[in-house]
C-alpha cells in the first residue's frame, strides 16, 4: 500500500475528517430525521401522541440544517469530495473483477468518501429533499406562528400528489436509515463512526484507507 | 395489499390522500433484506484482504 505509515510513531497521529460544525449538522440533520420518523409512523403504529407541531418544528430544523450543510459544503469546503468522478468508477469496477475472481488486484483507495458513501449521501439528498419540499407545501394547511391555514392554497388533486411524494420519501427514509447505521455499525467502518463522533482518523487509518493523491488531510 | 389512500370527497370522488401504510413492513424488510445480503456477502462471498 503506498505510503503506508502504519507501524511508525506516526501512524497513531490525529488527522481531521470532520470539522466540529459538520458533526454538528450531521449530527443535527439525523437527531431531526428520527424525531420526524418517530413521529410519522409512531401514530399509524399505534401509539398516540400530539405529533403534528413536532412534525413540522423538526422540519423546520432540518430544512434549516440542511440550507446550513449545503452553503457549508459549497463555498468552505471540497464539493468535489463527495461528486462521483472516473477513479470511482474505475475502482468499482475492479472491485466487481475481484469479487468474481477475474483479477487478484484488488481495487483502488477512494478519497474522502468510497463510491458507497457518496451515492446513499446522494441518494438522502434526493429523498429528504422531496420529503422537505413537500413537507414545506403541506403546512399551508396547519396554523403556524407566520400564517393561517389555507387548505384551498392548492387543489385537492394536486395535495393528492404532495402527499404521495411525501409519504414515499418517508417509507425510503427508513430503509436508508437502516442501512446508514447498518453499515456505521461495522466493524471495519467503525472509524469512519468515531470520526463522525470525534472529528478525527488516525495517520495509519488514513494510509490504509484512503488514497492520498485524492484526498489530502490536515493535521488535528 | 393497496398502494394508495383514499377517500370520497363531499361529490363521492375518490381524492389520493398518500401511499397505503400498508408498505411499512415492505420498506422496513426492504432494508432488513439489504442488510442481510450485504452480511452474507461479508461471510461467505468477500475475497480475503476485502478493501475496508
Amino acid at each position: 500500500m503506498p505510503g503506508n505509515g502504519a507501524d511508525t510513531p506516526d501512524g497513531a497521529r490525529r488527522l481531521v475528517r470532520h470539522a466540529l460544525a459538520d458533526r454538528l449538522l450531521h449530527w443535527g440533520m439525523a437527531i431531526s430525521t428520527l424525531i420526524l420518523l418517530g413521529t410519522a409512523f409512531l401514530p399509524i403504529l399505534g401509539i398516540e401522541f400530539a405529533w403534528v407541531t413536532i412534525h413540522w418544528v423538526s422540519g423546520i430544523v432540518l430544512t434549516v440544517l440542511v440550507i446550513v450543510h449545503t452553503v457549508r459544503a459549497s463555498f468552505w469546503q471540497d464539493l468535489r469530495s463527495m461528486w462521483v468522478d472516473r477513479a470511482d468508477l474505475r475502482n468499482t469496477l475492479q472491485l466487481a473483477r475481484w469479487n468474481l475472481r477475474m483479477s487478484a488486484r484488488p481495487p483502488g483507495l477512494p478519497g474522502k468518501y468510497s463510491l458507497a458513501q457518496k451515492l446513499i449521501h446522494h441518494v438522502f439528498t434526493v429523498v429528504g429533499l422531496a420529503a422537505i419540499v413537500t413537507g414545506g407545501l403541506m403546512m399551508v394547511k396547519i396554523d403556524t406562528p407566520w400564517w393561517d391555514r389555507n387548505p384551498y392554497w392548492l387543489g385537492e388533486d394536486v395535495f393528492g400528489v404532495i402527499y404521495v411524494i411525501h409519504d414515499l420519501a418517508a417509507l425510503a427514509l427508513i430503509t436508508l436509515v437502516m442501512v446508514h447505521i447498518y453499515f456505521a455499525l461495522r466493524p471495519e467502518k467503525l472509524h469512519f463512526t468515531r470520526s463522525m463522533f470525534l472529528g478525527w482518523i488516525t495517520r495509519r487509518e488514513y494510509n490504509e484507507h484512503h488514497d492520498s493523491a485524492r484526498w489530502a488531510v490536515d493535521a488535528e | 395489499m393497496e398502494l394508495f389512500r383514499v377517500s370520497r370527497d363531499v361529490w363521492g370522488q375518490e381524492v389520493l390522500q398518500g401511499m397505503s401504510w400498508d408498505l411499512i413492513p415492505f420498506f422496513f424488510g426492504a432494508g432488513a433484506v439489504l442488510i442481510l445480503c450485504h452480511l452474507v456477502y461479508r461471510w461467505l462471498l468477500a475475497p480475503k484482504g476485502q478493501p475496508k
